[in-house]
This record gives C-alpha cells, sequence and structure tokens, in this order.
C-alpha cells in the first residue's frame, strides 16, 4: 500500500473533483476500499445470517434424532398416538392384538398429515382420500404413490421405543 | 470515473419514468450551510440513521419473539438459545437509547439555532411530535421482555397518570386491559409497539425529512448577521453526505461496542405477585419527569401533587411548542435573547432533575 | 498477602489498571509513531520545497511534545502507581527479573525526551539537514522503548520453559536467560503489531493539527496534508490482519481457547467477553479507516474540523482500547503465565497455602482476629479483579445464592479440577478449610441474601457491567446446591466483564502446581508498596 514514504504522487494542487493520483495506487485503494466494504458487509451479515439460522438448527437436529421413547401406558388397544418424529410428525398405533406399529404421519401423496381411523382400521389421509395400510403403512386405494415410511416399535414396560436407521 | 455502459442505461431508462434527473438535481443544488456550529446539523441524520437501526434489528427480534404469555420465554430463548440472539437484542434496546440521546441533542440544537422560526414551524411540531413517539415507543417496548424490572417500571409509568381523574377508568380498559399489568398488557403493548405506532411514525418522519429537503438547513443568528456573501456552505451531494456517512459509520461504532461489551441484561421473570425490587426508576428519558413528581410530591403531598407536577409538565411542554409564536424575527432580538435563556434554564433543569433521580432512586 | 491490598469502591483496581494504562498506551504509541511522523513530513516538505508545510509541521510538533512528553510521562508514572498498589507481587516480579530491561528503558527514555525537546525548540536555529536527523534520533530512540517494553509484556504472556524452570535458581535473573525470556515466542509478531500501529495513531493525531488549519487561509494546504495524513492509516489496516493470525498462534493453547470457545459458543451465540472484544476491534478500526477517508476526502479536506478528528480518535480509540484489554484478557488466569495467577499468588505456593495457610505467615494478616480473617482472604484472593458492588461485583455473581451455594462455589475454586470451567479465567482459591469457611461466611455477608432485603436483584441501574445475560435467569432461582462441579449454574464464562488489566495470562502446565518445580521461597519484595509496573512509555 501507500507507504508514507512514497510522497511525490501527491494529488495535484487544484482542486480535482474525481481521486487524483497514478491509476495503479487508485486501483489499489479501490481494491482495498471495496475489501473492507466485504469484509464490513460480512461481519455484519455473518451475525444475522446465524441468528436467523437457529430456528433451521435446531430444526436439523430434531431432525437427526433416531430414536425416541414414548409412554404409552395410558394408550388403549386399537387406538393411536400422534408425535414428532425426526422433525415430522409420526403415528404409533397400538392394535388390538397388542402389536404395535410405528409410521411417519406424512402423507406420500402430497404431504398432509394422515390420521389413523380405528373403526375403519385403516389410516386414511383427508385431503385427497389416500388409504393406508395401518399394519404396514402400505398404500392401499386413493392416490398416493407409495406407502407410508415404516419405523421400529419395540414395546416394554409401559413404553416403546420409537427408532429408525 | 467513468460508469460502465449498462450503468448508464440503465438510468436513462429508469429517468425517462421516474424522472430521476430532477430528483438528482435537487440533491446537486442542495447546500448545506458551513460554519463552526455545522456540527450541530448532523445530529438529525444520527437520530434518522439510529431509528433505520432500531427497524432492521427490531425485524430481527420479531422473528423470534412471541407476545403474550410466552413474552418472556422467548426472550430468554432470544438471550441464551438463539445465535447472536443477544447481540440483536442488545442493539435494539442500546440504539433505542441512543437514538432518544440523539433526537434530544437534534431538538436542543434547532432550538438554540432558532430553526422554528417561519417558515419552519411546522418542521418544529412534527419534530416534537416525533420524539413524544419515540419516548412511547420506548414506554412500550420497555415492558414487551416480561422481566422483573419491565412489571414493575411499567407499572409504576401506568400508575402515574391515573391520579388524575377519570383517567384510571380509560387505563385500565384501553392501556392495559386489566387492573394489573399481565399477558394481555404485554399483548396490546406490542400491538401499540410494532403495528399502531409505525403507522403513525413512518408518515410523520416522511413529512419532517420532506420539511427538512424544502426549507434546507436554518441559520444560527450569528450566521443570519453575516452579509449573504460572507456566508459559505457545501453541497449536499456529495460533500455533506459523505460526512454524513463518515459519522454514521462513528455512530455504528459506538453503539456496536455499547452492545457488544455490556449486552442488555433479563431480569427474573417478572411475577405480579412480588414485591417490586428496590430503586426501581424508569428509562433516563423519564428520569426528570418522575423526579419532578416526586419533589411536588413532598411539598403537596398526594393526589393533588401528582395532579400539580402533571399539569406544570403538560404546561411546560405547551410553551415548548408554541415557541414559534412568541420568538419570532424581531429587528432588536431583545426577544430571542431571552427565549434562549429560558432554554439553557430548560436544559439545566432537566439535567438536574435527571442526575437528581439516581441520586434519589 | 505481603502487601496491603488496595481496596478501590466501585471500580475495583484493575479497572483504574485499565483506564491508566489504556490512555498512556493510546499516547505512548502516538509518541512513537508520531517520531517517524514528523521527521519524515519535514523531509518530503523540504524535498518539495514546500515551506508552508514545514509551518504546520512545527505546530505539531509542540502539540505532539506537549501530549506525549506531559500526558505521556504522567499517565506512565500514575501505571507504576496504579500496577504497584493493585498487584503488588506481579509488579514485584517484574522488577526483579527485569532490572536490566527497565534500566535499558530509562536510558533510552532519556534519550527520547532530550530529542524531542531538541527537535521542538531547535526549529530555525540549525541547519534543515540537523534538524531533521534530531527527528531521526527521536523516532529510533522512541522505537527503541517500544522495542524493550514489548519483550517485558510478551514475556507476561509467554514466558518461556527456560525461564520458568530457572525460577528459583541463581541463574533465574541472570544475563542470558533475560535475553532468552527477552525474545519469547510473541516477541516479534507484537512488535511488528505495535509497530504499524504506532504509524496509524501517527496519523490519527496528525488529523488533530491538520484540522486546525483554517480552511479560509490554508484550503489548499489542508487538502494536501490531509491526503499525506491519511495513507498513515492504510498500512496497518492491510497488513495487521495476518500479523495478529500469526500472534494468536504463538498464544498457548489454553489461552487461545479463550477466543475459540467464543467462537465455538459455550452459550449458543454468546461470545466471550474476548471474542466479543475482538470484533468490537474489527469493526472499529474499518470505521476508523473509512470515516478518516470520508471526512479527509479531497472535497470535504479543507473544511475537516476538529470534530472530525475527534471522531476518527474516538473510533481508534475504540478499536485500540478493545485490542489492548483483549491481549490482558488472554494472560487470564495469569499474571505472568505458569508463573504467577492474576491475585499474585505463585503456582508453586499453591500447595503450601493450602496445607499451612494463606495467612498464617502474611505479614498483613499479623494479628488479626477470627473474625478478620475472610475479609482478609477477600482482599487478598478476590480484590485484585472484583469489588464488593459495582465493576464484577460479588453482589452480582453471588445473587441468589444462600450458604451452600457459596460454600460449593468456593470448593469448587479451590479443587480447581481439570474439567473446571473456571480455570480457564480464575486462579484457584488457596488456603485451608477454616479459611475457605471464613471467607464464604464473609462473602454470604456481601450478598443480598446475605442482607437484609428477600428479593434477589438485579434492579437498581447503573454499575454492575457486564454480568451478561446468561447467568440472570437461571441464577435468580438459587440453584441447587450442586455437589459436583459440572452443575455450577452459568458461570459467567461467556459473560466476564471486559477488562482485566492486572490479570494476566499464560501457558498452563497441565497440573498447575506439580508442574512447578519446588523451590526456595521467591525474593518477596522489600517494603516500598508503590512500585514499579510495566508502563510502555
Amino acid at each position: 500500500m501507500s507507504e508514507p514514504t512514497h510522497g511525490p504522487q501527491e494529488p495535484a494542487v487544484e482542486p480535482v473533483v474525481e481521486p487524483a493520483g497514478e491509476p495503479s495506487r487508485r486501483t489499489a485503494i479501490q481494491a482495498v476500499t471495496v475489501a473492507a466494504g466485504a469484509v464490513y458487509v460480512g461481519a455484519l451479515g455473518y451475525p444475522v445470517y446465524r441468528y436467523l439460522g437457529t430456528a433451521a438448527d435446531e430444526a436439523l437436529k430434531d431432525a437427526a434424532v433416531k430414536e425416541v421413547t414414548l409412554e404409552v401406558a395410558d394408550l388403549a388397544p386399537n387406538s393411536a398416538l400422534m408425535f414428532k418424529f425426526a422433525g415430522r410428525p409420526a403415528l404409533l398405533i397400538r392394535h388390538a392384538d397388542e402389536t404395535w406399529t410405528a409410521l411417519s404421519a406424512t402423507c406420500t401423496h402430497l404431504a398432509c398429515t394422515v390420521s389413523y381411523e380405528p373403526e375403519k382400521q385403516r389410516i386414511y389421509c383427508a385431503c385427497h382420500g389416500g388409504v393406508y395400510d395401518p399394519k404396514t403403512g402400505n398404500n392401499v386405494s386413493g392416490p398416493p404413490p407409495k406407502p407410508l415410511k415404516a419405523y421400529q416399535a419395540v414395546y416394554a414396560d409401559g413404553k416403546v421405543v420409537v427408532s429408525r436407521d | 470515473m467513468t460508469k460502465p455502459n449498462w450503468l448508464r442505461r440503465a438510468w436513462t431508462w429508469s429517468d425517462a419514468r421516474l424522472d430521476l434527473t430532477a430528483a438528482a438535481d435537487h440533491l446537486k443544488a442542495k447546500q448545506v450551510p458551513n460554519h463552526r456550529h455545522t456540527f450541530w446539523y448532523y445530529w438529525g441524520g444520527v437520530a434518522l440513521f439510529l431509528f433505520l437501526v432500531q427497524v432492521v434489528s427490531g425485524i430481527l427480534l420479531l422473528v423470534y419473539y412471541r407476545p403474550g404469555p410466552e413474552s418472556y420465554d422467548s426472550v430468554r430463548k432470544i438471550m441464551n438459545e438463539v445465535q447472536f440472539g443477544w447481540l440483536m437484542r442488545s442493539i435494539h434496546a442500546w440504539s433505542a437509547n441512543l437514538m432518544v440521546g440523539a433526537v434530544f441533542v437534534h431538538m436542543f440544537s434547532v432550538f438554540f439555532m432558532k430553526a422554528y422560526r417561519q417558515p419552519r414551524e411546522f418542521g418544529w411540531w412534527s419534530g416534537l411530535a416525533l420524539l413524544g413517539l419515540a419516548m412511547v415507543f420506548g414506554f412500550s417496548g420497555y415492558l414487551l421482555p416480561m422481566d422483573e424490572l419491565a412489571l414493575c417500571a411499567t407499572r409504576v409509568g401506568l400508575a402515574l397518570p391515573e391520579i388524575v381523574p377519570g383517567v384510571s377508568q380509560i387505563i385500565t380498559v384501553v392501556v392495559r386491559g386489566g387492573a394489573d399489568i399481565s399477558d394481555a398488557t404485554v399483548q396490546r403493548f406490542f400491538v401499540l409497539h410494532v403495528v399502531v405506532l409505525p403507522l403513525i411514525f413512518l408518515p410523520l418522519l416522511a413529512g419532517h425529512l420532506f420539511l427538512v429537503q424544502k426549507h434546507g438547513n436554518a441559520l444560527p443568528e450569528s450566521e443570519e448577521a453575516k452579509p449573504v456573501e460572507a456566508r459559505r456552505s457545501v453541497p449536499f451531494f456529495p460533500h455533506f453526505m459523505m460526512r454524513d456517512l463518515a459519522a454514521w459509520l462513528v455512530v455504528f461504532t459506538v453503539l456496536s461496542s455499547l452492545a457488544a461489551l455490556f449486552p442488555w441484561k433479563l431480569g427474573p421473570q417478572g411475577d405480579p405477585l412480588a414485591a417490586a425490587p428496590l430503586g426501581i426508576h424508569p428509562e433516563w428519558y423519564f428520569m426528570s419527569q418522575f423526579t419532578a413528581l416526586k419533589l411536588i410530591g413532598m411539598v403537596v403531598p398526594g393526589t393533588l401533587g401528582e395532579i400539580v407536577g402533571i399539569g406544570l409538565f403538560g404546561l411546560g411542554g405547551l410553551l415548548w411548542c408554541l415557541v414559534p409564536f412568541f420568538d419570532p424575527r424581531t429587528p432588536s432580538g431583545a426577544q430571542g435573547r431571552k427565549v434562549t435563556q429560558l432554554g439553557i434554564g430548560v436544559v439545566i433543569f432537566l439535567a438536574l432533575l435527571t442526575i437528581l433521580g439516581y441520586f434519589l432512586a | 498477602m505481603n502487601y496491603p491490598a488496595w481496596d478501590v469502591p466501585v471500580i475495583g483496581s484493575s479497572l483504574v489498571i485499565a483506564i491508566i494504562a489504556i490512555v498512556h498506551v493510546y499516547i505512548s504509541h502516538f509518541a512513537v509513531g508520531g517520531g517517524l511522523f514528523l521527521p519524515l513530513l519535514e523531509r518530503h516538505a523540504l524535498k518539495q520545497g514546500r515551506r508552508d508545510w514545514l509551518a504546520v509541521v512545527q505546530t505539531h510538533s509542540r502539540f505532539f511534545l506537549i501530549v506525549t512528553s506531559i500526558f505521556g510521562a504522567v499517565t506512565g508514572v500514575g501505571i507504576w502507581f496504579a500496577i504497584g498498589l493493585g498487584s503488588a507481587p506481579g509488579t514485584s516480579t517484574l522488577i526483579h527479573y527485569w532490572v536490566f530491561g527497565w534500566g535499558m528503558e530509562w536510558c533510552v527514555f532519556v534519550i527520547e525526551l532530550a530529542a524531542a525537546a531538541a527537535y521542538y525548540y531547535l526549529w530555525g536555529r540549525v541547519s534543515d539537514q540537523t534538524h531533521v536527523k534530531i527527528g531521526y534520533l527521536y523516532a529510533i530512540s522512541s522505537w527503541l522503548t517500544l522495542l524493550i517494553i514489548n519483550g517485558i509484556l510478551t514475556f507476561m504472556l509467554t514466558p518461556t520453559d527456560a525461564w520458568l524452570n530457572a525460577i528459583g535458581t541463581p541463574d533465574a535473573a541472570g544475563f542470558l536467560l533475560f535475553w532468552k525470556a527477552f525474545f519469547n515466542p510473541t516477541y516479534l509478531p507484537s512488535l511488528l503489531i505495535r509497530t504499524l500501529i504506532c504509524a496509524s495513531l501517527a496519523g490519527v493525531w496528525a488529523f488533530w493539527t491538520v484540522s486546525r488549519l483554517d480552511s479560509q487561509v490554508h484550503g489548499d494546504l489542508k487538502r494536501e496534508l490531509a491526503a499525506w495524513t491519511r495513507q498513515w492509516l492504510l498500512p496497518s489496516f492491510v497488513i495487521l490482519p495476518i500479523l495478529v493470525i500469526w500472534y494468536v498462534s504463538n498464544v498457548p493453547p489454553e489461552q487461545r481457547e479463550l477466543l475459540l470457545r467464543g467462537v465455538g459458543t459455550a452459550a449458543p451465540g454468546q461470545f466471550t467477553a474476548a471474542t466479543r472484544m475482538v470484533m468490537v476491534t474489527a469493526l472499529a478500526s474499518m470505521a476508523t479507516v473509512v470515516a478518516a477517508f470520508l471526512f479527509t476526502d479531497q472535497r470535504n479536506a479543507p473544511d475537516f474540523s476538529v470534530g472530525g478528528a475527534a471522531a476518527i480518535a474516538l473510533t481508534a480509540f475504540i478499536a485500540f482500547g478493545t485490542s489492548e484489554t483483549v491481549r490482558e484478557m488472554l494472560r487470564k488466569p495469569y499474571v505472568v503465565g505458569g508463573y504467577m495467577y492474576s491475585n499474585g499468588v505463585r503456582l508453586r505456593d499453591v500447595e503450601k497455602h493450602n496445607a499451612e495457610g494463606y495467612l498464617t505467615r502474611a505479614p498483613m494478616a499479623y494479628g488479626a482476629t477470627p473474625g478478620d480473617i475472610g475479609e482478609l482472604m477477600f482482599r487478598g484472593q478476590c480484590l485484585s479483579c472484583h469489588t464488593r458492588e459495582g465493576y464484577r461485583a460479588m453482589r452480582g455473581l453471588l445473587a441468589g445464592r444462600n450458604h451452600e451455594g457459596i460454600v460449593n462455589l468456593l470448593q469448587v475454586l479451590h479443587e480447581y479440577r481439570a474439567d473446571s470451567p473456571y480455570r480457564s479465567y480464575m486462579p484457584p482459591l488457596v488456603g485451608t478449610p477454616g479459611e475457605i469457611a471464613a471467607l464464604a461466611t464473609y462473602l454470604e455477608g456481601l450478598t443480598d441474601l446475605g442482607a437484609p432485603a428477600p428479593l434477589p436483584t438485579s434492579s437498581s441501574g447503573g454499575a454492575a457491567p457486564a454480568p451478561a445475560p446468561a447467568p440472570a435467569p437461571d441464577s435468580a432461582v438459587p440453584p441447587a446446591p450442586a455437589a459436583s462441579a459440572a452443575v455450577e449454574p452459568a458461570p459467567p464464562a461467556a459473560s466476564v466483564a471486559p477488562a482485566l488489566p492486572a490479570a494476566p495470562a499464560a501457558p498452563v502446565g497441565a497440573a498447575p502446581t506439580s508442574a512447578v518445580p519446588a523451590a526456595p521461597l521467591p525474593a518477596p519484595a522489600p517494603a516500598a508498596s508503590a512500585l514499579p509496573a510495566p508502563p510502555t512509555n
């Protein structure tokens, strides 16, 4: 940069409107100015970016969950429990035969949340009438293109551990 | 510096539709007087800059803040969990204080330059209204975190005017939404702070800025006394604007230092049933009024004292508003000097009351 | 406790030291940079045949002489008084091991002062060439003062293993060891950084003289000088970031941690005070340079006012003050890294204090009644960084803790386990169980709970500066008197208040005490209490 000793290239004596000096020095000063501006904007922008990003960070952390333990002592046979798993709604069904099924509750058609209908023994999506099998999550009828994602559900001592790969 | 071609073409295209040249010509033609009091011309711009900082940081806080029953928890989350949340809140709170400070400086410099005289009366009034609104901004924003201090200070602040007969009912029903501060109060203070006040403030600010453009900077009397050819000025664009920018940069440095080194605190959650902590006092810009009421209360105790106090302050404010009428330009300038002395008296009076307030607290 | 503790109410002795020291170094760096600025400007003016510039140089040299020799010298002496009282054992260490350094410093300082006076008083009385040469003499001698003091300052952060191992042997104050400790790992980067800062500050202060030129008469002159002056700001602005990286990489990892943990965030987003200061330094230096270029742009230079110069000086001061404070903070929890903690306790004395008592043989505790023990402990081990009420106040930091809470906290500080969160910035608490119990009782009396008022509150505005947000919500409710260190409520890690001038920092041996060789008692300083300290001059 401009060494103090480089005196000779002083700005011309008469008032000039344009920045004076040799082109190379002017370019250098402009480069420094732009760089400094970029750093300054970065220094301001980084905290704002991180600030706004906290919500996404938390969601990611949620999404990273591989396993949850659910209290199911109060859950009656042939009924279901909605819970949040991997950042998305999920469905735990206690069948009348005391088997357990854990499924993603996001319809594979257009991402509505599905619900369990005990009286009809089916999983139903109210948006477009998609129907899934409550034991396997297979798409039975309606528009859904593929089965609901299934998780492992293991029962022990009034608790169910739901996990995924 | 030659502009790149595309930039010129974009300018021509927009200019044909928006008449930018007229605006640019105005800016280029605009002159800012240059004299030994030019320093005071920066303060309006500084206040404007701090307001912009408030808008940006306020919008960012809205991303996580939740009014109502969750208000304290959401602020606690902003302070402790959200990345840089403490910084955003500190910037918002510090810039609020600095802005009110800058507006006060601006107001007194306008007063002593006698910039309220014809044709700038509306500039004076709109400025005073903006100051008033800024203080209401401050008062309403102070409650939003719902910590102990916010709760108690707001409780006291609302209790003061309640003394005046008939006001109590209005405050309970309209302002507080109940007999005591509650979630309902936070909810409506929130509405006031982020919807109602900005709706009033922004057009008023636009009008204020328009008037500044229309009339230009006022000259202090010492400059007015000079013959026109001895007065000096610089173009607003780009000369003064560059200096304005530099001043903003300095102000922003001070602001970020304060915010980073002295983060705004969040006290324990406000409990409406708990006793008020010791030494409770309002923000500094309400301190002089607060102290005055306290002092008058010592002489004239009870309701009457408060009514007298509020009445006196109201009268003072009214006189302050009307100063353009009793200080017109006169050939002798005797009246003007008296008003200047009065102004100095007001500054000293307010400063003393404020300082005293901190000792009494 | 070999010395009385200096009890400064509200602001505390550490803040007194910080304020005096920052003002002093702000001026002294100007003195060094200005030393080069003046003769170079003079030479330039002579070459160009610009006699009108010379008049300005002369004016500036008077301003320079007054500021540096009066304010510089007064604040320099002030530092010695302040550190001698506020941190007597540390000051004693600096004197006893650095006699030779202070001696050299004094010699060059005398030359510097004489040259400065000669430069100003011989304007027009000697030939131009001679006058410029006097200026160079000043420049060299003032830079030499920096060269020496820089060795002592960097030694405190990175004293080198050679020195630490020799402590307690006859070699410790020897000539060879002196130079080893002098040219320690942070010496060179620090010297280059400071030299660049000197140049920048020379420019910042020269704006003052430039701004005072009457634009009606000297419009063009003002424009030219402003342009010449502002380029002094650029080199440091461009090169410093690189040098700082070099410097930080030579800082011991334990200290670097203090900065990096901020970036990694202990409490999310809650940078440590040190990291926050670094951010402010960066923003403020950029603001200084950009504001300087906007204010002194060719179009504006003739109207460049004292207010503008003051604004630039203010941002430069913020940048400089925060960077100096961070450097001091980096040394936590030491005054002299690996040798002495910030409260004057030597690492190798820790075991002895714990076994025999901190106050047992302390001259300041002779005749103390059992009731005095708690307060003497507080004065000896806490007061160098904390106050009762005010800066880093015990009242605020202990707010909401009941007796068990305080006892447990002291136990954490006393055990000083490897994973203790306090380790990175606080010394261990030393003393016998009885002494520590007495301290707990004394501290309890300082809190709200100890006093009558029922509610712990952070209310009454003002004073307590930084106890940042984090601790507030949780610690207000008395935290369960947890048994283990880990459960301690939000240690103010992230939020420790700003400056810690008296407190030093340095390389930590793995285990605090055992790593240091057992050795004879360090020569305690003799009586006199007003001892010199590390001023730059």
